[in-house]
């Protein structure tokens, strides 16, 4: 089904997801709206339990809302068959996870060239495609090498490669620096801005990790499952969580003020601030 | 190479040890087939030999193999005179047991006329009987027992001079044993009386006619020999239930067998395969690759059980000659056949594990 032309690649309207019915109903996402525009990179941050998961599985077609629309490039997802979902999602998203998933049985190269066969390309220019790509990302020397031959850095690469081996509209990417150490989550970070920008894909990542918000063009708070104004969250320095400032138990030290995600953390900070306050430095 | 034989190739050890798993169970299939199927042709052994198409019983006779037949002096000229009988050959037989070495040797004494037929149809050595009471004696019996040509047998007293060996005349529960019908009427006292006739029709003639003509005769009943061979292997049908059943088990074990290890791997696989789903791949896809690497074991067991199952047999019927095992080329068809029932069967499980996989699980840690 086509909807209006529009200039967002990506726009949610009213996303709801309820689980279980009667007194037992929860709604794990409400009423959420969105719009992401070609080439940009939206980040979207906010508690364990705040609804995010479930939010990142109905934009890539992998859950259906209760509620609400979601159009892609202008085709109204919530109104395509079960049956033809896998091929949207195939040629239509770029999917990378937090644990990377790669086909252990399957090399770096095999592992994009599958992605691409799949979607119906040729073998052997499924392989060019899939070489081109892994070079690009620095992944010339690997191609050959199977997933646990490969560092979490590596990993990640691949799992970039392949999701845009399909030139999918959207990247949807779940912690994709959560496995990673601090420089190479850098890189990774810095590798979807990249992609974004110059190859004028969408990026929408579901993070934890804050300095994730470097890359973002946009950054939004889901809590409850709804999206709450980012400008007002604080960083815990104890244990790095985004934080509501107005909600948040709050201490002082040197004239500054600091937020934490609970009294556990406020408690801890209060015994030694200079360390957490070095630490961030 | 697919992403089934990839997954296939992944644990060595699992899928030699699988497939090995397969092909004992699908050899045992084949090995007990092979057993029917030797013995179905043992107990027909000599109707299928002999010459003739249509054979003459007493009238009420059910079958040969368990049932005494015994037609009046003269039914032999009466069949010959019968329009479009070429050669009717009579036979007297009688089942007796053999004393060797203090054992009893149960065995189906077969006397004919030499001049007309239905002895041995292969002599592997010696002669057939020429006088007084020679016989001829399976090689097989022979071997076992150390009888040489030239040594006699003792049969309830009498002694049969040993004149020759015949091949493919020996089966697992008795043995054939021929002897001239003159000297087999004088030591049944039944001197003319005939068990039964073989019937061969002249050239043109049908059987079925001829057939039909014979049974005009008084207190004869007329057989086509295919009909008389499927009634005496229905006495023995008791004997085959509990090798098919055994046939039936060796099945199951190997669709467990292949079910298991597909099963296992694909439960230890069920993050890939949410991967694979999340990504794009269809349920049919999905279906695929869990049913291909089934066929895959399947098919290789097979061609392994056959090369098991050849080498099994021949070991039988070498270290125990009186058994006849039976692979045809259609021993094959039938382990490929069989591992296909297995493979189909043995996806059914991984595949219902894959089919309620939920992409989104994907997400979750």
């Amino acid at each position: 089904m086509k909807a209006q032309k529009t200039a967002a690649i990506l726009r949610v309207e009213d996303l709801t997801k309820r689980y279980g019915s009667g007194t037992a109903e929860v709604a794990a996402v409400k009423g959420v709206s969105l719009e992401v525009a070609p080439g940009e990179v939206v980040l979207i941050m906010g508690p364990s339990g705040s609804g995010k998961t479930t939010l990142l599985s109905m934009l890539g077609a992998l859950l259906r809302p209760s509620e609400g629309s979601i159009q892609l490039n202008g085709t109204v997802l919530t109104a395509l068959s079960e049956r033809d979902l896998p091929r949207f999602r195939l040629r239509e998203f770029g999917f990378i996870f937090q644990d990377f998933n790669l086909l252990s049985a399957l090399s770096a190269l095999e592992n994009v060239v599958l992605v691409a066969e799949m979607a119906g390309v040729p073998r052997k220019e499924a392989r060019l495609r899939a070489t081109e790509i892994l070079k690009e990302l620095r992944l010339d020397k690997r191609l050959q090498a199977l997933p646990e031959q490969l560092s979490g850095g590596e990993k990640q690469r691949v799992a970039i490669a392949r999701a845009l081996i399909n030139n999918p509209s959207l990247i949807l990417a779940d912690e994709p620096t959560a496995n990673l150490d601090s420089s190479t989550g850098h890189e990774v970070s810095r590798l979807l801005r990249h992609i974004a920008k110059e190859q004028g894909k969408s990026v929408l990542i579901v993070s934890h990790d804050t300095r994730i918000q470097d890359i973002a063009d946009r950054v939004l708070w889901l809590e409850d499952g709804e999206f709450k104004e980012a400008r007002t969250l604080a960083i815990d320095p104890v244990c790095g969580m985004s934080v509501e400032r107005t909600k948040s138990p709050t201490a002082t030290w040197q004239g500054q003020e600091y937020f934490f995600c609970s009294k556990g953390c406020r408690s801890e900070f209060l015994l030694e601030p200079h360390t957490f306050i070095q630490g961030e430095a | 190479m697919s992403l089934a034989a990839r997954y296939l190739l992944q644990n060595k050890t699992r899928l030699a040890l699988s497939l090995l798993g397969v092909a004992l169970a699908l050899m045992l299939i084949l090995l007990l087939d092979g057993l029917v199927r030797g013995m179905q042709r043992q107990i027909t052994v000599y109707l299928a030999n002999t010459p003739g198409s249509v054979v003459a019983t007493q009238v009420g006779v059910r079958n040969l193999a368990a049932d005494n037949s015994l037609l009046p002096p003269g039914t032999e000229d009466d069949i010959q005179k019968i329009p479009g009988v070429a050669r009717a050959i009579p036979v007297l037989s009688q089942s007796v047991f053999f004393e060797l070495h203090d054992r009893k040797i149960f065995a189906y004494l077969i006397g004919y006329d030499p001049a007309k037929g239905g002895g041995p149809w292969r002599l592997a050595q010696g002669r057939e009987p020429r006088q007084g009471r020679e016989v001829v004696v399976d090689q097989t019996l022979a071997r076992l027992h150390g009888i040489k040509v030239g040594q006699t047998v003792e049969v309830g007293g009498y002694r049969f001079p040993v004149v020759g060996l015949s091949a493919g005349t020996n089966s697992w529960m008795t043995t054939l044993v021929f002897v001239r019908k003159v000297e087999l009427e004088r030591y049944l006292l039944i001197p003319g009386l005939t068990s039964f006739v073989l019937v061969e029709p002249q050239p043109g003639v049908s059987p079925q006619i001829l057939k039909e003509r014979i049974n005009q005769l008084s207190g004869v009943t007329a057989w086509l020999k295919p009909e008389l061979m499927a009634a005496d292997l229905r006495i023995y049908e008791g004997f085959f239930q509990p090798l098919r059943l055994m046939r039936g088990i060796a099945f199951l074990v190997g669709v467990l067998v292949v079910g298991l290890v597909i099963y296992t791997a694909t439960v230890e696989r069920q993050r890939e395969y949410g991967v694979l789903k999340a990504i794009g791949a269809g349920n049919a896809r999905m279906y695929g690759l869990v049913l291909s690497q089934a066929l895959v074991m399947a098919f290789l067991g097979a061609l392994l059980a056959v090369l098991l199952a050849y080498l099994v047999a021949w070991l039988i019927m070498v270290l125990r000659p009186q058994f006849l095992v039976v692979l045809e080329p259609s021993a094959i068809l039938l382990a490929l056949l069989s591992g296909l029932g297995m493979a189909l069967l043995s996806a059914i499980a991984p595949v219902w594990v894959v089919a309620r996989l939920a992409p989104a699980e994907v997400f979750r840690r």
